[in-house]
Formats: C-alpha cells, structure tokens, sequence
C-alpha cells in the first residue's frame, strides 16, 4: 500500500534522506526506527507531498498521495500533535475535517468516543494535553477509518494505558487488512507492535525485516544449575562462551541442538536452554551507532 | 485526565467517505466556517461589522453634525477594509503560524485550490461583513447625525463594500506569502499606515498610486475612479500571485 523507491531529500548539499526505499503490505504494522534527525519524519513528509523529494518517488494505493482523490479517506495521517488551532474545540476541529473529507457528522462523535474524549470535546484544544492532542490526532486520523495509518510518535505523551490502547488499535488495524507505519522512541513500545522493522540512521535505511529474524541471534541463550562447571564443559568443547543477566550463558555460533546434546553428555542440569536473541536496544544502538 | 480508551477496535464507518476530494464550493464553504470558528475570526468579523457605525457616532460627538455622507462613509470604509484585510491574514498565515496548514494540505494536497478557496471565501466574507457594517454606518448617520449630505452616498457603499472584498483577498495573499500572521499584519499596517502615509506628504503622485487605503477614500467621494480602482486590483492581483507562488514552493515542517 505504501511504496517508497530511492527518496532523496537535500538541504542545501546536505542529504537528509538518502534514497530510501521500502515497500509495506496490508496486514502489517511496520515500525520506522531511527535516532533524532536520522530522517523519519522527513521521509514521513515526503510520502505525504508535505516536503518536496529531492528525487525519488513514493505511493499509496499505487498513486502519489498529492494524486490521490480523496487522501484522507486512503491513509490516516497523524504527524504532530500540536499542529491544530488552539482556539478551536476538538469537536470542531473533527467537523471541519470530517466536511473536508467527506463523512458523517456522527462519525465525529464516534471517533471522539473511541479516544476517550468525548467530554472534552467541547473544550478549546488550547487546554488540551500534549496526551490529549495525541488522542485528537488519532480520532482524526480514524474519521475515514482507512486502509492506511501513518503515525509520527503517536505514543508521546500517552499513558501507559493509552500506549496499551494505541497497540491494540494498531494491530487489530493491521488484523484487518490494514497497513501501518509507525515511528516511536519507544523501542519497548515498538517491540511489541509491529511486525516489521525499518530502522534509519543518517539517513540511510540500515535495516528492513521482520522483526523475529532482526532481533535473532545465530547462538544459544542457557541456564545451568552449575553456571561454572557448565561454562567449563562448553569452553573444553571449544565454544566461546559470554554471560548475560547474570547467570546466562551465550554461546555464540553453537544451536541448541547441540548445546543440549552437551549438557546431556556431561550430566549438567539446565534450567533454560533458547536460542539467543538481541533486545532492540541493542540492536537500535548496534546499527545506528555504526553509521 | 483519566482515560477510559474505547476497546481498540475501530468501528468501520463503512466506505462512507466521499470518493473525490471537497468541490470548490465545499471548500469555500469550509473556508468560512474556518475563518468563523475561532474566537479571533470572530472578533475581527464583528469588529468590521462595528467599526463603521462607531466611527460615525465618533465623527458625530466630535463635529456636531453637517457632514457629507460620501467622504464620512469613504473614511470608515477604509477602516472596515483595514480590518477584513486582518481577516484575510489570519485565513492563510494563521494556519502556516499555528501549524494547522499541515492538516488542510494532508487532506487537500492541491494548494492552489485551496488558496483559491480561501481568496473567494474571503472575498465572500469581505462583501458580507463590508456591507453589514457600512449599512450600520448609513444607519448611524440617518439617526444620529443632522444636516447630513447624502449626495453621491450611493457610489460610496458601492465603493466600500467592494473595496472590504477586495481588502479581505489582499489579506489572505499577503499571509500567504509571509506565512506568519504577526509579521504579515506588522509589516502590513506599517506599509500601509506609515510608509505610504509618509510618501503622501513628499510624492503625493506616487503615493496616489499605490496606496490603497486612500484609493478607497478617493473612490467612495465620486473622485476619478480609474486609478484607485486599479491601486486596489494591483495589490489584490500581486498578493494573491505572491501568495501561490510562495505557498507551493514551501515546505510544511
């Protein structure tokens, strides 16, 4: 649903974005890492035509967003919260752009129910949170209930219960057939949203996969009843072998299978025995320090 | 506040958007329930409406009576026209100011159509507001004010109600351009109140064409029409160019 080929932005022969390119399916929730200034929200605005691309192209439903008929009703955009006129009410604001796209009335009230502003509603936005405009912003995003959502930190300012609410609307979205990007500093947030990772650094996409086969390891994570005597049967087999959380044992190179047959032959007690996987921390850090 | 967030599932509102985008005169109108639905649009559109009357009331306290409709009802045109062109202002630069432009060009990426929509909501605006107050200023001078002269009083609410319209597009093109309200309405009152005033006394041939504050005066007293009448559509055709071209080169941060 959303197709980006070779985007490109420069500032004044400064490249902010450099030919970034992806390709997101329905039925996904994909996550947009990177650190400040790394180039999301640029990239985020190219897609939208909102920033002009230097070169490169992108789509959504197949056409540039500038050409679609109706782009509201095609993908909900949430880029800043705080791009709304404080004097206006939030029911207000959702009237006019509920008249702009094209939907009922009604559905304003629907969607200021589903964010849990309804008694608010009639409130000036100036008075508004910054987790208050969030929610506004995704009730306008929702109004045409569709297919595509883009949200730039949707999660900021958000409580813990609506960061919980957001992830669930996010892939049940998905659940539907609906195609998701999402950019967050919330790695622990994005971890267990998507399903799929883009992660950007100096503007360069440095990884795109999904997220099972991104965060895995090409060792074993184990558990010993006796860490030292185990750590010594695995060195004596020629394993490298690093602690992590303590008491485990990471055994990079060696699969289970063979960790396990180890244990086994040496009469070692296990306690846990996984194949090892990295936090995204550790791999947000991993691949944008590099650059 | 404490959230209560409805299960995440997104109730589908069953394809009931339109296919195709707002037509002209939808935007239009979505324009001017912009315009009106923020207390600051509000407050300038009734301040255009009052002005005009107050003035008169004003004039009357201070003179005593025996004025000539036409030049009272040019003056406060120009003060009416003054303030829609506030109005016009806050209808472009305001949303580029408070980021809400952002929204509009997500939803309606064709800036010039939207910028078109905004020039004839703001002309509509203009004629609308220019016509209610300068008929409360012929109002105010019938009842309150003696020994008036209403010769030529005719041409004058012509004047002033076309000259508001046209003061109102001016606003929206200038605040296009600059993007910011503060700067647009500083730089414009400065220009029009300070600079042009200030050319009037050294250069008043150069002045007289191109200022257009005093072209509405001019025009309202059954003066020579043709160049305050082109004054005036010089600065509209000029704003209103500046702001497009400016407008869909701009990047929205």
């Amino acid at each position: 649903m959303i197709t980006v080929s070779g985007l490109t932005k420069e500032y004044g022969g400064r490249t902010v974005v450099d030919r970034v390119s992806f390709e997101l399916e329905p039925g996904t929730v994909t996550g947009f890492l990177g650190p400040n200034g790394a180039g999301k929200s640029t990239t985020m605005r190219m897609i939208t035509g909102l920033v002009p691309a230097s070169s490169g192209t992108a789509t959504v439903a197949g056409r540039p967003y500038t050409s679609l008929p109706n782009p509201g009703a095609v993908m909900g955009t949430l880029l800043d919260a705080a791009a709304v006129h404080p004097g206006r009410t939030g029911r207000t604001h959702l009237r006019l752009l509920a008249a702009t796209i094209g939907v009922p009335a009604t559905r304003v009230d629907e969607v200021l129910e589903l964010v849990d502003l309804t008694a608010a509603g009639g409130r000036r936005i100036g008075g508004y949170s910054l987790g208050m405009r969030q929610r506004l912003g995704i009730a306008a995003a929702l109004l045409a209930d569709p297919p595509v959502l883009m949200f730039d930190e949707p999660a900021n300012g958000l409580d813990p219960e609506g960061i919980r609410w957001m992830r669930d609307l996010l892939r049940g979205h998905a659940a539907r057939g609906g195609t998701v990007l999402l950019s967050s500093h919330l790695l622990g947030e994005v971890e267990h949203t998507v399903d799929r990772l883009l992660v950007i650094g100096s503007g360069r996409i440095v990884a795109d996969g999904p997220i099972g086969e991104l965060l895995a390891g090409d060792g074993t994570a184990v558990r010993a009843a006796d860490p030292a005597s185990f750590e010594t049967a695995l060195s004596q087999a020629g394993l490298e072998v690093h602690h992590r959380d303590g008491d485990v044992l990471v055994v990079p190179g060696a699969g289970p299978e063979r960790i396990g047959a180890l244990a086994a032959a040496g009469g070692h007690a296990l306690i846990d025995l996984r194949p090892s996987e990295q936090g995204l921390e550790e791999l947000f850090f991993q691949l944008t320090d590099a650059r | 506040m404490s959230t209560t967030l409805a299960p995440a599932v997104v109730p589908a509102a069953g394809s009931t958007a339109r296919r195709t985008g707002p037509s002209l005169p939808g935007l239009i109108g979505l324009e001017i329930r912009k315009s009106l639905s923020t207390r600051s649009g509000r407050s300038v559109a009734a301040l255009a409406v009052l002005v005009g009357p107050l003035g008169v009331l004003l004039a009357t306290m201070t003179s005593g009576g025996g004025v000539v409709a036409a030049m009272a009802l040019g003056i406060m045109g120009m003060l009416i026209a003054l303030v829609l062109l506030a109005l016009g202002v806050l209808s472009t630069a305001g949303e580029w100011t408070h980021r809400s432009v952002q929204t509009t060009y997500l939803l309606v990426p064709q800036r010039g159509r939207v910028l078109a929509a905004k020039a004839v909501a703001m002309a509509l605006l203009g004629l609308v507001l220019a016509a209610l107050g300068v008929g409360a200023a012929v109002g105010a001078l019938a009842l309150f004010t003696s020994g008036v002269s209403w010769f030529a009083a005719g041409q004058a609410v012509v004047a002033v109600i076309a000259s508001g319209a046209a003061f109102a597009v001016i606003g929206a093109g200038i605040g296009a351009a600059v993007g910011n309200s503060a700067a647009a309405l500083t730089g414009t009152y400065l220009t029009l109140l300070g600079i042009l005033p200030v050319l009037n006394s050294v250069e008043p041939e150069v002045a007289a064409k191109l200022d257009p504050a005093s072209a509405i005066v001019t025009l309202a007293q059954h003066g020579a029409a043709t160049t305050p009448i082109a004054v005036i559509a010089g600065w509209v055709v000029v704003s209103t160019v500046a702001g497009v071209l400016v407008t869909r080169r701009r990047a929205v941060a």
